[in-house]
């Protein structure tokens, strides 16, 4: 069942990808980066190790961390509720069936695919330094995140009022992906919206690289408000998460800035790896 | 230190009296000084504010809306309530073993025999860990009653289980709110004859397989089971399906009676039962089973320390079974028999064999205090509770083979089980036994549909059964329960402590308007926690509740009616119209 949804998450992704490959990114950069690929990866190796590291510890750390939380951490949910009480329930008001079907694809396919194509995206440009600070922004995300996570304790509102949000309830209309998102993710890991703060950060990234992809800027800022809306239509995310999880993407979008050329992380590298140098 | 100086001063004057100088004023002083003591020494009385324990949405979306309700109409009666919501295992842990909560809404496991009220409620165990006595009610003429029906039989018993279900409902220590139907889904394609309950084991024993694939599918919607397999831990327990299919117990519950299994047989002589085991049973190890390891059970549910703990550390599961049996006394005769004496009407004996027996060589090293380095840890918890217990060594017809945490437990078949041999048992027909941990009821719906599992061992949320499609291989199963969803009190505290107090909150529920609503009619409104034949007749469900009826109709709350009943029961409502209470 999950290696079934999880082969058509990659078949779906994998076609966005080769068409949004050919309208932004172009026949000519391809060129040039069957030609400079190896230096590309040289620079970008050192951050992405890190981020898969992070991405691995994550993994193994769904196990334990709920346990620790319910030490240490914060029980929220009455707190967030009592804030912001029904908000999230004004989407439910412009409930549709297109319209859940619609967030419910966004929330799944479209993530995944905002997140892997800047990462092709910048890869296929002569200066790595695009692609250095979105995986670094994408280790930040993951790292705050998982760091709010171990501390605030919150189920989102579908858990709280699931009477309410009945009808576009994800898991309801779609019970397959919530073993999907099982995988990823622990149901009293609400605050902040890692969906939100990661697509906003690919948006931010959009923005700042708007001359080199000038047509890219609308289609990842429409893909990031739709992710953060379906994060509330669908009863996953409080306003309150994604309110935070916008404000990480725009931290880890600064903190990237100034980190990514601070230390020569490619340097040392190289001197622990001298083989990746030889072409 | 003021005060005192005041006092002194009070005792100058009271000599200056003597002497006869200026005595209006002092006599008026000192008058006042006593009139402010008393004015500014008593405690401020508080608004009430509580907070509402139950588990979030996911596996038991019930529950929390439930609590949503209540915590409305206690802040529409002038009570501050908020609901905190709590994973399954936090949850159990916080109300049955650290007893921290004011109220909870809840699974109860229920019972068959009425018996079970008897742990539930005697003043025993309200310091203890576990389903009994959650709530620390006490009460000496319950004691009383609760003692006496276990030695009382036919209609004696049935008037004292009476006149405790009367109490019951009138002193509402919990509130019983319904009974869900026990719904499940099974395919009938490649096994057939579905027909003993299905949280027993001998609803997986039995079954005929019908194109010859020896792997039996089963789907829980709960994680637990997957990180803990412990019969004895109460957190990571409901009603023990998983674990019952891997220990066996002396006799095994079959519709109301229970018959042996374990045991081949039981005589009694007055209270006191000689057992015998049946020949050559094995444990999952390969050790020899024998009535040492029966005797050891008893006495570990008795006290996980066997004695080396300075307080005794009871099991917290098992405890109303294990009360039956004077442990200590228990005579092994041979390898095979043993005479346990015991107390109560037989009925009540019987519920002692259902207990799981345990590996003696396996839980003797358990006994110990558990120990986390550098954290302080409450003095009666033995290794024996807290255990993850994997991989588990029973002597039931499946042994344990693999779990993943959060995902699935593979069970295979112990060839060397009794009833492989014998044939007038049921027995395991499948070679392995997959278990599968899915989300929730409508990917477990799925999962039967879609043929890629054969039954949901656990139920299915009552919210999802009008989504299950019947068909020729697909049957939706229903079975008695047991299980009732309450809302229980922590009756230690104030304004809890309080009956009158609990019946104007029980009052506050609309049982049938949850039934309808929240579990769309597939459960049953109970103004008791007895079940069936048991219900007393002025506590049948005719419409409301007959002990505590609804304030209000059409799930409308009668604010006024509700205020006005606390302001009977002694409690008073400020200018802005909140409660006030000591507590």
């Amino acid at each position: 069942m999950l290696a079934q949804l999880l082969a058509q998450v990659a078949a779906v992704v994998g076609v966005l990808l080769a068409i949004s490959i050919g309208v932004f990114v172009g026949q000519s950069r391809l060129s040039t980066t069957r030609v400079e690929w190896r230096s590309r990866v040289r620079d970008a190796a050192p951050i992405a190790v890190v981020l898969v590291l992070v991405l691995l510890f994550n993994r193994t750390a769904r196990e334990t961390l709920p346990s620790l939380s319910w030490s240490i951490g914060w029980n929220l949910t009455s707190t967030f509720y009592e804030i912001e009480g029904q908000t999230v329930l004004l989407f439910q008001e412009y409930a549709t069936p297109e319209l859940t079907a619609y967030f419910s694809y966004v929330y799944v396919y479209g993530y995944v695919f905002v997140l892997i194509f800047p990462v092709v995206a910048y890869f296929a440009l002569s200066d790595t330094r695009p692609l250095r600070e979105l995986l670094t922004a994408y280790t930040l995300n993951y790292t705050l995140g998982l760091l709010c996570y171990v501390l605030v304790i919150a189920y989102g509102p579908r858990n709280w009022i699931p009477d309410l949000v009945e009808t576009t309830m994800l898991y309801n209309q779609y019970p397959q992906y919530q073993e999907l998102t099982g995988e990823v993710n622990h149901n009293t890991n609400v605050f902040p919206s890692l969906h939100t703060s990661l697509s906003a950060t690919v948006a931010m990234f959009a923005y700042r690289t708007r001359d080199v992809y000038p047509k890219w800027v609308p289609v990842a800022t429409l893909l990031a408000a739709s992710v953060a809306v379906s994060t509330m239509y669908l009863a996953i995310h409080w306003a309150i998460d994604v309110t935070a999880g916008l404000c990480l993407g725009a931290i880890s979008v600064v903190l990237s800035r100034r980190l990514v050329g601070r230390w020569s992380l490619s340097e040392e590298f190289d001197d622990w790896w001298p083989s990746l140098r030889r072409e | 230190m003021d005060r005192e100086s005041t006092l002194e001063n009070g005792g100058v004057s009271r000599r200056t009296l003597l002497a006869g100088a200026a005595t209006g004023l002092t006599v008026a002083t000192s008058g006042c000084v006593r009139q402010v003591r008393s004015v500014v020494n008593r405690d401020t009385v508080d608004h009430l504010s509580v907070s509402i324990a139950t588990v979030p949405a996911d596996g038991d979306r019930e529950s929390v809306q439930i609590a949503n309700l209540l915590a409305d109409n206690l802040e529409t009666v002038g009570i501050d309530a908020s609901v905190n919501l709590l994973a399954e295992e936090e949850f159990l842990r916080a109300i049955l073993v650290n007893h921290d909560f004011d109220l909870y809404v809840g699974r109860h496991p229920g019972g068959t025999d009425p018996d079970f009220l008897y742990e539930t409620l005697h003043s025993v165990y309200a310091d203890e860990p576990g389903w009994q006595n959650p709530f620390g009610f006490t009460s000496m003429t319950f004691d009383d009653l609760l003692e006496r029906q276990r030695v009382l039989e036919g209609d004696r018993r049935r008037d004292v289980i009476e006149r405790i279900a009367d109490s019951v409902a009138a002193e509402q220590p919990f509130v019983p709110v319904c009974v869900p139907d026990e719904n499940r889904l099974v395919r009938e394609d490649r096994f057939d004859d579905w027909d003993d309950h299905l949280a027993t084991r001998l609803g997986y024993l039995g079954l005929e397989p019908l194109d010859g694939d020896g792997e039996l599918r089963g789907i829980i919607t709960d994680v637990r089971p997957t990180q803990n397999l412990n019969p004895l831990s109460v957190e990571y327990r409901n009603r023990g399906t998983i674990v019952n299919f891997v220990y066996d117990s002396l006799g095994t519950v079959a519709g109301d009676e229970v018959r042996p299994w374990l045991a081949s047989s039981w005589e009694w002589n007055g209270s006191a039962a000689t057992v015998t085991i049946r020949d050559d049973v094995q444990w999952h190890d390969g050790e020899p089973l024998t009535a040492a390891d029966v005797r050891f059970t008893y006495r570990l549910l008795e006290d996980t320390s066997l004695g080396d703990s300075d307080v005794p550390a009871p099991s917290p599961r098992y405890r109303g079974q294990s009360s039956i049996v004077d442990s200590n006394a228990i005579e092994v005769h041979d390898e095979r028999t043993l005479t346990i004496p015991m107390t109560g009407s037989q009925n009540v004996r019987e519920r002692a064999f259902t207990v799981p027996i345990l590996p003696k060589h396996v839980w003797t090293e358990r006994t110990g205090g558990a120990t986390v380095p550098g954290l302080p840890v409450e003095q009666a918890t033995t290794t024996a509770v807290v255990a993850e217990n994997v991989p588990p060594i029973g002597s039931g017809p499946f042994q344990f083979v693999d779990r993943t945490g959060r995902e699935s437990i593979l069970l295979e078949r112990f060839d060397e089980h009794f009833s492989r041999a014998d044939d007038e048992l049921p027995e395991a027909t499948v070679e392995r036994f997959r278990v599968a941990v899915h989300p929730g009821s409508p990917s477990a719906i799925e999962a039967i549909e879609s043929g890629s599992a054969d039954v949901t061992i656990s139920t299915l949320e009552a919210y999802s059964v009008d989504e299950v499609t019947e068909s020729e291989s697909v049957r939706l199963l229903e079975s008695s329960s047991q299980m009732f969803y309450h809302v229980g009190f922590n009756v230690r505290n104030a304004p809890f402590s309080n009956p009158y107090f609990r019946r104007v909150v029980a009052r506050l529920l609309d049982k049938e308007r949850i039934v309808d609503e929240l579990f769309g009619g597939h459960a049953s409104p109970v103004a008791t926690p007895l079940a069936g034949e048991w219900v007393p007749d002025d506590l049948e469900w005719d419409g409301d509740d007959p002990s505590v009826p609804f304030f209000g109709a059409d799930g409308q709350l009668d604010e006024s009616a509700a205020r006005t009943a606390f302001e009977e029961a002694g409690f008073r409502y400020d200018d802005d119209g909140k409660l006030l209470a000591r507590y």
